[in-house]
């Protein structure tokens, strides 16, 4: 998270000292050489003109978009899946976002980039989890002064400061692009946190999916209230209380913790409301800034400084992020909602969200502050009652519109080579909106369902316009690629992997209650356990020699995932005797190249309308196997594969066979004439298998 | 290690007691001055506004055909001409010319005789006390025009810092409320074609916060109505370059400095003052804090280069 930003640089550390100018001028000099960066419009690149336009619409589902299509509301897209320009897309084991991309970026499966669930565990931990797309090293090493440790990343002290590291492997299909001099464009793409480094400079790429916001999670709102009594902390968000005396209350927004001392604490940023005392008015000040809102209106986004305290003889550290206010009521209780403290596009410190890294600023010049967290529409605070279904679908809308912004600065800096832009809307939305069964919603009434559900359908007409609106544009000068990395389905009832595999004797003792978390009970013994779930679809066998306290020793390790496998399969939902789990797939089978050791042993691929449980992600066993799914999260895609294919469409011919994300990568390299490497499994869209092989023969 | 780290720790902690001591004392100086001051300098000002005002128009006026930019250039260079004939005839040319040249020759002499330590010492004595003499000359003349440029650069800030708030455009109107105004007190902004009232007011602090939006373009006079008692303050709303009033203070002989284009409100009354936060000018030759840099660059260019044709020294 705190990349860049943790170490005492030398430049801080001659500043603080009080050196001369003539070490600041020359490490001004240096600096000032580096870091030239072609800017975006320009004279012809290697593409000689070349367009290849890809639209990443995560989550777009094919069901629907056939029936839309077939309804006549999806013209645009029907328009190209008529030219022979459609097929479903075969998606990813599993069919999970930061999984599918990865496929879409390297041209390969997880087998070779090494992403495997949003969740992975480290075996010499036992299974201790850890984000998969990146990681977070912590500074080692440091001078212990008081209570700080100040990293002195400069010789002769060469400290480590903490840094964070993109964990995806493989080698990303823009590179072979940036080698050939072809220009390059990415926007949000996910699985790409930090981003890769441009050799050659012809890559530019803002993060997405991954990035988190300046507390280092994927996003904490933080939600002020006189109706809460005390602090809390729940997935996603903070809860804090408000105590009003003559109509004023003081507050304090949480920022990053203090990394320099030695036992980090968080930083707080201050703040006064002053409410009218009859009108539904309040104000907002902090850090001389002022924001006046009525009920139910938002700010527009607003830095805040959280300062990091050093040693007294060193000058503060800051860091600074930007939040927009909500105020949902004043009276009688007065609520105030702050989004999560994302990085500052115009200001991001030592964040690292671009590549190069002032691409983030030049488009920030044009284009003002935005969301920069990885997950921009709040659907925690959906989930937690924080936001009403509406409240949610506004402030999802102002994402799009900032996105609908970022497209057009796209757009107008693209001249050839490929564009990528993507859509999380029809993701994060269909999770919270979706429902496509006359069976009971969740959380929602009859009539709100088919309201919100509707919401999804006008996505996907958006959707339909803004590629209508760019193939008007480019016409066939361009090839145009729209494609999502999964579908869509209900999700109405949860499976808690874990529980089952305690009642079918995988996990000792029989009362135990987590794999990890000593709250909720008594935890696993390890001696006793053959198997465990982590993440959203993996199963682990607890090996010996690979897991810190495996038993399952290697020649039983076969016969031992036949068995789960197959009992897996078997099971059958108590309620109506519905089959469960659709695919089990053997990591061994299912994946090959350089990172298989780091998967699941089996990835399990649940049936429409059933998913892992929401406590089993992170070890955690409840009563029963199966649950009704509760929370305003009702739907997804992490299920069986086969279940959930994407969708593709092009302007151009697709000629290949059950296509799949793996062939995305190799489409694009071969539209520029490169031959897609060894490493790349798939092979180009507008080949069909017979004319590929009649070429390689 | 250790001992090195606690005598960092305390021997920061001991400065950082000692420049809080410090600023907490030049507050308390300062706030003590102005209570002296304000009541001998306001009417001062409040006299002198109006007709730096009326003065500043017209320049404005005249260079109202030319670009912005140039109408600058032009202002700093006749300003530079001025400050130059002024320090003429207020200084003592002779004596800065013999500090000067007292300069010159024991510059020479450290140059000269640089093996010769006592001569050295020597020539660095005189050489410190002809410095001192110099900025003792000098200090006359630029206390004679300090008076002047200020009241000059307020003019010029008033156009050059903020620019009008366009129509449609969201800003805020601060009223700073006297400690003794009463809480709550009663503010109603009157309806006016040149604000479109969003929120407010909001009370709290000391202050009443109204969100706002710019109305029809021109020079409005917004008018606060505390209970049969109304207050104006001027709101510009257009796109084009005009001088523009942040705020309206109270008898506040610096803020009267800073803000000399409205007349001062009464210190009986329960305001303070009325600020409108109006967006910087974006330029960065004339626009805003960059055109003081503009202005003192080409005003002392133009006195350098223009030194010996008028015959000063300094």
């Amino acid at each position: 998270m705190s990349e860049g930003n943790d170490g005492i640089t030398r430049r801080k550390f001659i500043r603080v000292a009080g050196a001369s100018g003539v070490s600041s001028a020359l490490y001004l000099y240096g600096g000032c050489r580096g870091g030239a960066t072609r800017p975006g419009k320009g004279g012809r690149s290697a593409a000689n003109g070349k367009k290849v336009i890809v639209i990443g619409i995560d989550g777009m589902d094919p069901r629907l978009s056939e029936r839309l299509m077939a309804a006549g509301e999806l013209r645009n897209l029907a328009g190209m899946r008529d030219a022979g320009g459609y097929s479903r897309l075969g998606t990813s084991i599993p069919p999970q976002s930061p999984v599918a991309w990865a496929n879409f970026i390297t041209g390969a499966g997880p087998g070779v980039h090494g992403i495997f669930d949003f969740i992975h565990r480290d075996p010499k931990r036992q299974c201790a989890p850890y984000f998969a797309a990146a990681e977070t090293i912590p500074a080692l090493d440091g001078w212990e002064v008081g209570e700080h440790k100040i990293p002195l990343a400069f010789w002769p002290f060469d400290h480590q400061p903490a840094e964070t590291v993109l964990r995806r492997e493989g080698t990303p299909f823009w590179d072979y692009l940036d080698e050939a001099g072809i220009p390059a464009w990415f926007y949000d793409i996910p699985s790409n946190y930090p981003p890769s480094p441009s050799r050659y400079g012809h890559v530019h790429c803002l993060s997405g999916m991954g990035v988190p916001d300046l507390l280092g999670s994927y996003g904490t709102y933080q939600h002020f209230s006189e109706k809460t009594i005390v602090d809390k902390t729940e997935a996603g968000g903070l809860r804090k209380p408000l105590v009003f005396r003559n109509n004023t209350a003081k507050a304090k927004l949480t920022g990053p913790d203090n990394i320099y001392l030695q036992k980090p604490i968080a930083t707080t940023a201050e703040f006064r409301i002053y409410r009218h005392p009859s009108k539904p008015i309040a104000r907002i000040e902090f850090q001389g800034q002022t924001v006046v809102l009525k009920e139910g209106e938002w700010s527009d986004w607003r830095k805040v400084e959280f300062e990091l305290q050093m040693p007294a003889f060193m000058p503060n550290e800051s860091a600074s992020g930007i939040c927009r206010f909500y105020l949902q009521e004043v009276h009688p209780d007065l609520t105030l909602y702050v989004t999560p403290i994302n990085i500052d596009p115009s200001d991001p410190g030592g964040q690292r969200i671009t590549e190069p890294a002032n691409f983030i600023t030049r488009i920030s010049d044009k284009l003002g502050r935005f969301y920069t967290t990885g997950f921009q529409e709040d659907h925690k605070s959906l989930s937690n009652k924080i936001f009403t279904d509406e409240e949610f679908h506004q402030q999802a809308d102002y994402v799009l519109e900032e996105r609908l912004n970022l497209l057009d600065y796209a757009l107008e800096h693209y001249d050839d080579g490929v564009l990528f832009f993507y859509f999380s809307s029809t993701d994060v939305q269909a999770h919270m909106f979706w429902w496509d069964s006359d069976e009971k919603h969740p959380v929602r009434s009859a009539e709100d369902t088919k309201k919100y559900a509707n919401v999804i359908s006008d996505l996907y007409k958006k959707m339909d316009k803004i590629v209508g609106d760019i193939h008007k544009q480019y016409g066939d000068e361009a090839t145009i690629l729209v494609l999502s990395d999964h579908g869509f389905c209900n999700f109405r009832r949860q499976f808690n992997l874990n529980t089952w595999l305690r009642d079918n004797g995988y996990v000792g003792p029989p009362d135990a209650k987590s794999l990890l978390d000593p709250r909720r009970g008594r935890l696993v013994d390890w001696s006793r356990t053959r198997a465990y779930g982590m993440g959203l679809n993996g199963l682990y066998l607890n090996l010996a020699g690979r897991e810190s306290d495996g038993i399952v020793r290697s020649g039983e390790r076969d016969a031992l995932l036949n068995e789960i496998r197959d009992k897996l399969l078997a099971v059958r939902d108590p309620v109506d005797g519905q089959t469960v789990i659709a695919q089990v797939d053997r990591a061994d089978e299912a994946y090959s190249g350089p990172q298989v050791s780091k998967a699941p042993d089996l990835i399990v691929g649940y049936h429409r309308g059933y998913r892992s449980s929401w406590t089993t992600c992170l070890g955690d066993m409840s009563e029963e196997v199966f649950s009704d799914n509760d929370s305003a999260w009702s739907a997804d895609h992490c299920m069986a594969t086969s279940q959930l294919p994407g969708v593709v469409f092009s302007n151009r011919a697709i000629l290949r066979q059950n296509p799949s994300l793996v062939d995305v990568a190799p489409t694009i390299l071969q539209e520029f004439g490169i031959e897609p490497p060894g490493t790349m499994t798939g092979g180009s869209l507008f080949t069909s298998a017979a004319t590929a092989s009649a070429a390689a023969g | 290690m250790e001992a090195v780290n606690w005598l960092l720790i305390n021997g920061a902690n001991a400065v950082l007691w000692l420049w809080g001591l410090v600023k907490s004392l030049f507050v308390t100086l300062f706030g003590a001055l102005d209570t002296v001051l304000d009541p001998v300098l306001s009417p001062v000002f409040a006299v002198l506004n109006p007709i730096c005002t009326a003065i500043g128009d017209a320049v404005y006026a005249v260079l109202g055909p030319l670009p912005v930019w140039l109408g600058l250039t032009v202002l700093s260079a006749l300003t530079g001409v001025v400050m130059l004939v002024a320090f003429r005839y207020v200084s003592n040319q002779t004596a800065i010319g013999r500090a000067k040249d007292d300069i010159k020759a024991n510059l020479l002499a450290l140059k000269l005789y640089k093996d010769e330590l006592r001569v050295t010492f020597q020539a660095q004595g005189r050489l410190l006390w002809a410095v001192l003499r110099l900025q003792r000359y000098v200090l006359t003349p630029v206390l004679v025009m300090l008076l002047p440029v200020l009241l000059g650069l307020a003019q010029m800030g008033v156009r050059h810092q903020w620019r009008p708030l366009h129509p449609g455009e969201q800003t805020l109107i601060r009223m700073r409320l006297a400690e003794d105004a009463g809480n709550p007190i009663e503010v109603q902004l009157e309806p006016n074609a040149g604000v479109v009232a969003e929120v407010g007011a909001v009370p709290g602090g000391g202050e009443l916060v109204w969100r706002i939006r710019g109305g029809k373009p021109g020079r409005h006079a917004l008018r606060f109505n505390t209970g049969g008692h109304v207050i104006e303050k001027e709101l510009v709303v257009g796109t084009d370059f005009q001088r523009v009033s942040a705020a309206r203070v109270g008898p506040d002989w610096t803020g009267q400095l800073f803000h000399p284009a409205e007349r001062r409100l009464p210190g009986d009354g329960p305001i303070r003052s009325i600020e409108i936060t109006y967006p910087g000018v974006d330029s960065w030759i004339y626009g805003a804090n960059w055109w003081v840099l503009y202005f003192f660059v080409i005003s002392m260019a133009v006195a350098l280069l223009l030194k010996p044709l008028f015959r000063v020294r300094f």
